[in-house]
């Protein structure tokens, strides 16, 4: 053996040596990596109570990557197997995190809900404290507490010269009607139609009545219940003003709204 | 005395069959459920490096499948099923998030109206 195929045979020997020691340091290296990912994973209690399962398949996994680094040659297989034993802790670690976010879902749902009820009473307190004001609104626009009851008056502008249908223009005035009407269901009104003395008297009877009737129809139309409403027509009948004027004509073509009390207690019809 | 040689031949010959990886039907079948199993829940090779990594190594398992090198398929395949649940398992933890979100962004509505409406 000369000088030259030893130094070759040193070298070779050399270069196996490194070659073992790198895949070796590799496999080293993927071990200690799986090790202290699921040394991670198993001290978190959380992770323990949520994915116990996948925190097993890693310490299985890592147990398998410890014991094959002892053979010679078996580098792959304990980078194989430290890899797996990383993907479990991670899988156990990200299983967790979804099931924290759900439970904190669930806690924040209740919260949601809880809240969702306080906004609709707070609402719904707004409105009542809106009634109220849209009673003394009713009270001091349209009338007389009279012995016949909360009356309200529709004045002769709101049809039209001989006209039965309710013009757009009392589109306000009705919803406040039907808004008061729901905010105290107990209540029912009586509409009467009214009209001035000029014209027959049937003509002036139907009128008025199908002015009342087309009042009622409209509130029917905006939800409320047809058995809380009497209409009746009274032609020129119990005029407020003298019709000797048009003035006085006008204030008597009118349709009024009287409302019961809150018990539903409505004064007899004239 | 001339039956010896057979019966260490048999012994060697079974040894080296313990030795040699079965083929890892099993665990291609796995893999391929975990894979439809990460797409099912929106996991995708673009969104998902885990996904793409999956699908990767699984076509590599099945060409190994091909070549009869049982033993690449089998690692293959075990580490694309693995990758494909860290894959479903992101997914799912980020859906989980966008819904905390979503329930923080009504919640802080709420109180918005209902201090408005104090």
């Amino acid at each position: 053996m000369n000088l030259n195929s030893r130094a070759l045979g040193g070298l070779l020997l050399m270069a196996c040596a490194s070659l073992y020691g790198c895949a070796g340091q590799h496999s080293e290296t993927a071990l200690q990596q799986a090790g202290a990912d699921f040394q991670k994973v198993k001290e978190d209690s959380n992770v323990l109570r949520i994915a116990p399962k996948d925190v097993i398949r890693a310490g299985e996994s890592l147990a398998r990557a410890d014991r094959l680094s002892s053979y010679w040659g078996s580098g792959s297989d304990v980078v194989h197997y430290a890899y797996l034993s990383q993907r479990y802790s991670e899988i156990a670690r990200e299983h967790t995190n979804q099931v924290l976010n759900e439970e904190r879902a669930a806690k924040l749902e209740l919260e949601r809900q809880r809240l969702q009820l306080a906004l609709r009473e707070s609402k719904l307190l707004s409105v009542q404290q809106q009634g109220k004001w849209l009673e003394e609104q009713i009270v001091a626009l349209a009338t007389i507490q009279t012995d016949r009851g909360l009356v309200m008056t529709l004045g002769d502008m709101l049809f039209d010269t001989g006209e039965a249908e309710l013009k757009n223009s009392a589109n306000r005035v009705v919803l406040k009607i039907v808004q008061f009407l729901q905010l105290n269901p107990k209540r029912v009104v009586r509409i009467e139609g009214y009209t001035d003395s000029t014209g027959g008297k049937q003509d002036n009877l139907k009128l008025s009545r199908d002015r009342a009737q087309s009042v009622a129809d409209v509130l029917i139309d905006l939800g409320i219940d047809d058995k809380r409403i009497q209409v009746e027509g009274y032609g020129d009948e119990f005029p407020v003003e003298a019709n000797a004027s048009e003035r006085g004509r006008a204030q008597n073509r009118r349709v009024e709204i009287v409302f019961s009390d809150e018990k539903g207690q409505l004064g007899a019809a004239r | 005395m001339s039956i010896r040689p057979l019966f260490a031949a048999l012994a060697v010959l079974a040894l080296a069959g313990c030795a040699a990886d079965p083929a890892p039907n099993e665990q291609i079948r796995l893999t391929e459920q975990a894979l439809e199993q990460a797409k099912a829940v929106g996991a995708n090779a673009d969104d998902q490096p885990e996904m793409k990594l999956a699908e990767d190594k699984f076509n590599r398992a099945k060409g190994n499948m091909a070549d009869q090198s049982f033993k690449n398929a089998r690692m293959r395949a075990e580490q694309a099923e693995l990758d494909a649940r860290l894959a479903e398992a992101k997914v799912l933890t980020l859906k989980s998030e966008e819904q905390l979100n979503l329930l923080n962004t009504r919640i802080a509505r709420l109180r918005k109206q209902l201090g408005d409406a104090q």
